[in-house]
């Protein structure tokens, strides 16, 4: 990425300003979320979604995903847990950094886990897609979050009995008002996450 | 009679030679400003750590510098028109083009040519988007403030600069 104003390079994944006048800089991380449209806007039912630029909206690509995965990779890391285009959900916290493959996620649907010496939790909504990652502590307290698959509906509990919205907010129970911190969790290719995080393990269940 | 012509002929070959030398080195100097990262920075090929650097630092200085060069070129070209015959001279306006190609190419965002920019974001609120339910979108929501940029829209326009809750943010995928 390039800026207007100083014509300074900027990398991407990382925010940091790796050639030109601002070189060495960093932009700060925004929390954001990759989620479903339905989801996002049963949230935020008076929030703003950017408008197509008409003139290039017949030239998006909603095959775009499948698309990419099958383009050649820059750089590859044989003999590692996955392959080059396996999607993974890169965490980083405390220093440490681990990659969560979205197919074992998928499947765990709540997957919880320690990084960097924190109790964290992944947790994919109820639409099936859409994938949030927290602290899984209150007040100091660990969390352990699971699906309540006797439930009809989509339905996350901790083992007090309190039940959890997909926004890491408990909505009843003994933990009822409180809310886990959300964290980045970041969706890319392995080579990618890999290649930017070199000491990266992988979870394995 | 025989002196004379011992030292004529150096002087002619200098008188050409020389500035052609020169000539030709500032039209390659300047194709090389722009060619180089050019060959580097190609998608989807793999960059070292050192070549990206280099690559990045050429691209820095290529405008100045490559202004630079051709301004010289030209001063040569001038130089060497009255002294070449007419059949050489389309090799000095071939160096020319050339060379004012780079310079204008070492000036320009190429890559923007691949990735179209989105320009100055239009938004619609969440009622009249026509976005089907299951779509993917990237969502912010600072100090109440939530926007969803559609992951249809952002892997064609690649970079949005918007501004949420008074916060000038970039949204990149």
């Amino acid at each position: 990425m390039r800026d207007e104003e100083t014509g300074t390079w900027w990398q991407q994944i990382t925010g940091r300003a790796v050639s030109g006048p601002l070189q060495g800089e960093q932009l700060d991380p925004v929390l954001s979320d990759e989620l479903t449209f339905a989801t996002w806007k049963g949230e935020n039912p008076a929030g703003k979604v950017l408008a197509p630029v008409v003139k290039d909206s017949k030239e998006y690509e909603s095959n775009w995903e499948p698309e990419v995965a099958k383009l050649p990779v820059v750089i590859s890391f044989p003999g590692t847990a996955l392959a080059s285009r396996d999607v993974v959900i890169g965490m980083e916290v405390g220093g440490a950094s681990r990659a969560y493959p979205l197919s074992a996620l998928l499947s765990e649907k709540v997957i919880e886990d320690h990084l960097g010496g924190l109790p964290i939790a992944l947790i994919v909504g109820p639409d099936g897609k859409s994938i949030r990652a927290f602290v899984s502590t209150v007040g100091g307290t660990d969390i352990e979050l699971f699906r309540n698959v006797d439930a009809s509906d989509w339905s996350l509990m901790d083992v007090s009995g309190s039940s959890w919205d997909f926004k890491g907010c408990a909505v009843s129970g003994l933990m009822q008002g409180k809310c886990l911190k959300e964290i980045v969790a970041l969706k890319d290719y392995w080579f990618d996450w890999r290649n930017y995080h070199p000491a990266t393990e992988v979870y394995k269940r | 009679m025989s002196k004379i012509e011992i030292q004529a002929q150096p002087v002619v070959r200098s008188r050409v030679l020389m500035p052609a030398l020169v000539f030709s080195v500032l039209v390659g100097f300047t194709l090389a400003l722009f060619l180089f990262p050019a060959l580097i920075i190609q998608p989807f090929k793999y960059q070292s750590p050192r070549g990206i650097t280099l690559a990045m630092a050429v691209r820095q200085v290529a405008p100045l510098w490559s202004l630079a060069s051709l301004a010289a070129a030209l001063l040569f070209a001038v130089i060497l028109w009255e002294r070449i015959g007419r059949w050489t001279r389309p090799l000095l306006v071939l160096g020319i083009v050339l060379a004012s190609a780079a310079t204008v190419m070492s000036r320009i965002d190429y890559f923007e040519w691949m990735f179209h920019p989105a320009g100055t974001p239009g938004f619609r609120s969440a009622d009249q988007a026509q976005l089907a339910p299951s779509e993917m979108v990237m969502a912010v929501n600072l100090n109440g403030d939530a926007r969803a940029y559609p992951i249809l829209e952002m892997a064609y326009h690649h970079i949005v600069n918007d501004t949420v809750s008074d916060v000038p943010i970039v949204v990149t995928y």
